[in-house]
């Protein structure tokens, strides 16, 4: 298993895509973080929840994390790349699992990343306009902490997804369509049942204080049901479909 | 020794069609078998239930006497290649064999090794959408290769090979085979594999229509042997000594039927007759395979 682990690493490690990935969302999550920094007046800002929402722009990470778990597993396919992996690892419940370990690690490297950009430059922008942080410590851990956790969770959904789809442009599609689509259309029509979307359900994991979010444990609980979920669906499907 | 590998009555369906129909064969160790037939015939379909990446819908495919599934580290007992795109291209050659390599426990210099072995040395550490088609065949050699194995099995290896390409894969495989190692390779065509090969098996419509060493099937051909020598009258006369039949293609070349291209040339020595060319007639090879895999007139 730890032979499979380091073989899917390599994999993340030894395209450009995961650099690619990294690099859109360092970009995003400065260009969102300079906006909300900039753009607020400085009693909004001095405001807990919406320095909490500054703060908690790096969770944008989940989304770049779930892309990467989904292209570890459609380039298999894309590129056919599936077969000498399935060649050398005939239990496919391996390969699974490795991918979504890898993928679960690459999404936690992800999100330090993000993490800290995000408070470097929300700290300075604050620092700079002369704005103290009201934050307690325990709203920056739960922020750190919940993003780290969320952005981990979200590439482990991404690797289950991206097992059960295959296909690489129907899996990159159906993820951005389900993150930044269906569960804010949920969420905003039927709050009851959107609010157990990933999205929001990491919203309640950082500490979001939004109207009709769950309870931050019982977010995190959600979380780990989807990324349960899908890749024991990924599993079921996988254990019985022929390798093309 | 027992047989490397065992089908047994293998069949495959897809919905209404079946691909593969009660296939049973058997290899035995040091050989090389082209597993041959049209486009379309169950090749590759035999060959993936063969390598686990497909469920037989009835019987079963054995090597080394269990499914390639159930076999322990199969990859270092089992190298195959089924298609020759099959690479990240952004992913350097060397790196593609790394991370094949890691999931077995094969450490990298192996990877360095194979490159070496299928001459991509120098391109190792290029990102695999600059090779060309041949060093995509020979990176995918090298992966089969990566564990050692005592079994090849190649689809379709010579697709995209040029000619030099095509001899280096031959000699590359007959060198395996000598090695008390097995080969099976497909082809849609005898003609390309027939100076490889030491047997066939011809399948259509899934179904095996001929199983016999490549040394029967050339006795059936008329005419299978080709030899160019420098005296075709003295060189006839030797043949007919030996009960051989031979008609005279052109001036300096007989066509030879019913033997093989070793005894026409022990022939040809003991006649003290320089021989300039001797193969098996690949064209007429080809009619018979044409024969044997296309559909009779009914």
């Amino acid at each position: 298993m730890i032979a499979q682990l380091k073989a899917e690493l390599l994999k993340v490690r030894s395209t450009r895509t995961t650099a690619g990935l990294l690099l859109g969302m360092v970009a995003l999550i400065l260009l969102f973080v300079l906006l909300t920094g900039l753009l607020s007046s400085v009693d909004s800002l001095s405001m807990a929840e919406n320095e909490r929402r500054l703060f908690s722009i790096g969770a944008l990470a989940g989304i770049f994390g779930a892309l990467a778990g989904v292209l570890l597993v459609t380039s298999e396919y894309r590129y056919g790349t599936i077969r000498p992996t399935i060649l050398f690892t005939p239990r496919r419940e391996r390969v699974l699992a490795a991918k979504v370990i890898a993928a679960t690690l690459a999404g936690i490297a992800f999100g330090v990343v993000a993490e800290a950009i995000g408070w470097a430059l929300g700290y300075a922008i604050l620092s700079g306009r002369g704005i103290s942080l009201v934050l307690t410590g325990g709203d920056v851990v739960q922020l750190v902490l919940g993003s780290l956790g969320g952005v981990a969770l979200w590439a482990a959904m991404g690797a289950g997804l991206g097992t059960i789809l295959r296909n690489q442009v129907g899996g990159v599609i159906t993820l951005l369509a389900w993150g930044f689509v269906v569960n804010p259309l949920l969420f905003g029509l039927v709050p009851s049942v959107g609010r157990f979307m990933p999205s929001y359900a990491q919203d309640s994991l950082i500490g979001l204080t939004t109207q009709h979010l769950l309870a931050p444990v019982a977010g995190g609980v959600v979380l780990v049901g989807w990324a349960v979920v899908l890749a024991a669906v990924g599993l079921a499907v996988t254990a019985r479909r022929d390798i093309a | 020794m027992p047989p490397v590998v065992v089908a047994e009555s293998l069949t495959k369906r897809f919905g209404g069609v079946v691909a593969v129909d009660d296939l049973s064969f058997e290899l035995e160790p040091g050989t090389i078998t082209g597993f041959l037939g049209p486009n379309g015939a169950g090749k590759t379909t035999t060959l993936r239930m063969l390598l686990g990446l497909a469920t037989p819908t009835a019987g079963r495919a054995l090597v080394f006497g269990q499914t390639y599934a159930e076999l322990d580290h199969a990859a270092l007992r089992i190298g195959a290649v089924l298609e020759a795109t099959d690479f990240h291209p952004g992913r350097s050659g060397r790196d593609h064999l790394r991370m094949l390599g890691q999931a077995v426990g094969v450490p990298d210099s192996r990877a360095d090794e194979v490159l070496a072995l299928v001459e991509l040395a120098d391109a190792g550490g290029r990102r695999v959408k600059g090779y060309s088609l041949g060093m995509r065949q020979r990176l995918g050699l090298a992966t089969a290769l990566l564990g050692e194995p005592d079994l090849l099995v190649l689809d379709e290896p010579a697709n995209g090979l040029d000619p030099e390409g095509v001899r280096w894969l031959r000699d590359f495989l007959r060198a395996f085979a000598s090695q008390g190692r097995t080969v099976l390779v497909s082809s849609h065509a005898l003609a390309e594999v027939a100076q490889t090969v030491d047997q066939v098996l011809i399948i259509r419509r899934g179904r095996l229509v001929v199983e016999s060493s490549l040394e029967a099937l050339t006795a059936r051909v008329g005419g299978a042997v080709r030899v160019r020598s420098a005296d075709s009258p003295r060189l006839a006369a030797a043949l007919s000594r030996e009960q051989l039949t031979s008609t005279k293609s052109d001036e300096h070349v007989l066509l030879v039927s019913g033997a093989t291209t070793e005894r026409v040339g022990e022939i040809a020595f003991a006649a003290g007759v320089p021989v300039h060319e001797l193969v098996t007639d690949g064209s007429s090879l080809e009619e018979i395979f044409l024969e044997l895999t296309t559909e009779a007139p009914s």
